[in-house]
């Protein structure tokens, strides 16, 4: 089990993170090599500034207020929750004092982000199986979610473990170590493996490999190319 | 499916690979908002008929042969091959899109179903399962082009049987010739359709702004655009870039026709012309003085139809407000926002194809109808041939009461000696 252990939290999270930069790098690369489609490609009338036009679709989504204000209130939930767990990790890294203008603990919200973020993967995966979305969906779909909420689940467990339920083995400072030592190439697994409800975190860090394995090659890249594709629409 | 014909499909597709096409195929996650913002899904609530169904059906085969997910795990996205069926398949899609691009409108990301659906529509010509009126129509187009002195006569004959019903609506000065062809250094090139009713009201309202101006001998519409043939559209374009480049015109003024504005408009390339619609033009005369409006009865209601190639997908959309706000006092909008009116549901080749599209036509804009209906107009007024059949057809079709014009005719109807 150790050696498992060991694969999943070194090797395979090396591998993970190569694949996600150099994967995703490739795609703008491709994307950039490729010819240029010389018409506009713009919609009417042109609204100004269009700069903040774009950040605005691009980021809170109007249109999709407009016609699915349910499923953007989701949306938008999801997608704040993912950029706060995105600075909690960073904090796991070190301390961001900017981060600390609302103090809090590292992870904000208590555990509630984590809660969120799975109540809305819970939605979506529940849209998917009404009609006519059911009817276009792929097996990808289904996966990313899958992968999302495992993710997800593991690592709320996580937090939920260390602030509700009162675990203490696992703490801030060995996630810490853990990754300032992958880093650094000198990693070193013993503060979070093989003590309290490590399991849960050796768990977590599998399900976000996959995920990290599989989104160059995934829808999930509308993450990059979401404000360019915005720009476009916007002729700017 | 033979070998040959199957490389000649990946070629086509690799043809179209933009890098812009590439971040549609890869981007789209299938949220399906885009599926009640076209008509035809909001007109009959099939899921095939969601732009997201149709984009999808050359998604998966981008993902067999240009991704690498398609060849590792093609379960993922059930990715496609091309075979045998692939034609029949993409028949349906291709040509159940109006190319509106409303859905684009609404997609988080600005997925542009048209752009895709140009792929669809070329590998169908590629299998030899593209409508074959449209290809027909392209070629007539193309050999115009080639041999416009055998049809010149002929036009002309044309042109001097439909000279009075010009005159009837503006009498020509003494000693102007009242539809000028091949005019060299005219202002204006004007380009037409081929029936007489999009030359006489314009000939009438150039005449009434003393505008200096030709009339071409092609036509504007461009049926290569509608069968997604890029060659055959450049070339019914080039006719009228070339026209325009041996008159020396300093504005290429093309008539109320969508397609035609929207091609003319973004794909002709920098030109020594400028290119607008004959709406723009009019909007211009209007604002400088140049012609006079006798407006109509203040209870006749009105209402517009924006042609979303000319509206949503190229920007002329307070022009014809304006024109119309100086004949009618009753106008009525359609929609709160133009760029998200509904498409009257003849593009993209469907008009063109006449009754072999009549029903899925008819079916497919129930929610244009309603929007038509909820007006209370007694006037639907529009600046495109294709919208304008479409719209006659509803009217006929869902007994709406109203009747439907063109703007052009409409503003030559109110012009004042």
């Amino acid at each position: 089990m150790e050696s498992v252990y060991y694969i999943v939290l070194v090797p395979m999270v090396y591998l993970a993170f190569f694949v996600l930069v150099a994967g995703s790098l490739l795609q703008i690369v491709k994307v950039a090599k490729r010819k240029r489609f010389v018409p506009t490609l713009k919609i009417f009338p042109e609204q100004k500034p269009i700069f903040l036009r774009v950040l605005n679709d691009a980021f809170l989504f109007p249109m999709v207020r407009r016609s699915a204000p349910v499923l953007w209130f989701f949306l938008m939930v999801f997608h704040l929750c993912l950029f706060l767990l995105l600075l909690g990790h960073i904090e796991l890294i070190y301390d961001v004092s900017f981060f600390q203008v609302i103090a809090h603990d590292i992870f904000i919200g208590k555990g509630l982000v984590g809660l969120s973020i799975l109540i809305c993967l819970i939605f979506f995966l529940f849209r998917r199986f009404s009609s006519p979305v059911r009817q276009f969906s792929v097996p990808e779909d289904y996966f990313i979610l899958l992968l999302l909420f495992l993710t997800a689940f593991f690592g709320s467990q996580m937090d939920w473990a260390r602030t509700w339920y009162g675990y203490g083995e696992l703490t801030t400072d060995g996630y810490r170590n853990y990754l300032t030592s992958l880093i650094f190439l000198r990693p070193d697994i013993r503060d979070i493996a093989y003590t309290g409800h490590s399991f849960m975190f050796v768990l977590h860090v599998f399900f976000a490999n996959l995920l990290f394995l599989f989104f160059p090659f995934s829808k999930l890249v509308h993450s990059i190319f979401a404000l360019p594709m915005n720009m476009i629409r916007r002729g700017a | 499916m033979e070998p040959k014909l199957h490389q000649e499909m990946l070629k086509a597709i690799s043809d179209k690979l933009t890098g812009v096409m590439q971040m549609y195929l890869d981007t789209c996650s299938r949220c399906g908002i885009c599926a009640s913002s076209c008509h035809v899904y909001a007109s009959t609530p099939e899921f095939e008929n969601t732009p997201v169904y149709r984009a999808e059906s050359i998604r998966k085969i981008y993902k067999k042969y240009f991704k690498l997910q398609g060849k590792l795990l093609p379960m993922m996205g059930e990715a496609a091959s091309i075979n045998d069926n692939t034609a029949d398949l993409l028949k349906k899609t291709a040509y159940s899109c109006t190319g509106c691009r409303r859905c684009m409108v609404y997609c988080p990301f600005g997925i542009d179903t048209q752009q895709i659906m140009s792929i669809a529509k070329l590998l169908l010509l590629r299998a030899g399962s593209e409508p074959e009126i449209l290809s027909m129509l392209a070629d007539v187009s193309i050999s115009k082009g080639d041999s416009i002195d055998s049809i010149k006569e002929s036009f002309l004959k044309g042109l001097k049987k439909i000279e009075s019903e010009v005159i009837k609506k503006w009498q020509t000065e003494a000693g102007k010739i009242t539809i000028p062809t091949d005019v060299e250094n005219a202002d204006i090139l004007y380009v037409a359709l081929a029936g007489a009713h999009s030359i006489i009201p314009a000939a009438a309202i150039f005449n009434a702004a003393k505008e200096s101006w030709t009339l071409s001998f092609f036509e504007a519409v461009n049926f290569g655009a509608f069968v997604g043939d890029p060659a055959k559209t450049q070339l019914i374009l080039d006719r009228i870039i070339k026209e325009a480049l041996r008159l020396k015109v300093k504005e290429v003024c093309i008539c109320e026709c969508g397609t035609a504005y929207r091609i003319m408009k973004q794909a002709s390339g920098k030109q020594p012309f400028k290119v607008s619609s004959i709406t723009e033009v009019h909007a211009r005369y209007i604002r400088e003085g140049r012609i006079k409006i006798k407006p109509i009865s203040d209870d006749i209601s009105v209402t517009y139809h924006d042609p979303c190639q000319i509206a949503r997908n190229a920007g002329v959309i307070d022009e014809p407000r304006f024109i119309i706000s100086k004949i009618a006092k009753d106008y009525r909008e359609m929609s709160p926002d133009p760029k998200t009116n509904w498409c009257c549901g003849g593009g993209g080749g469907l008009v063109a194809l006449g009754d072999e599209t009549i029903d899925f036509r008819m079916k497919s804009s129930r929610v244009k109808a309603d929007q038509v209906k909820k007006t209370g107009a007694k006037i639907l007024v529009t600046a495109c041939e294709n919208c304008h059949t479409q719209l006659e057809n509803l009217n006929e079709h869902y007994k709406l009461g109203v009747e439907v014009k063109f703007l052009s005719s409409m503003l030559a109807d109110a012009l004042m000696q």
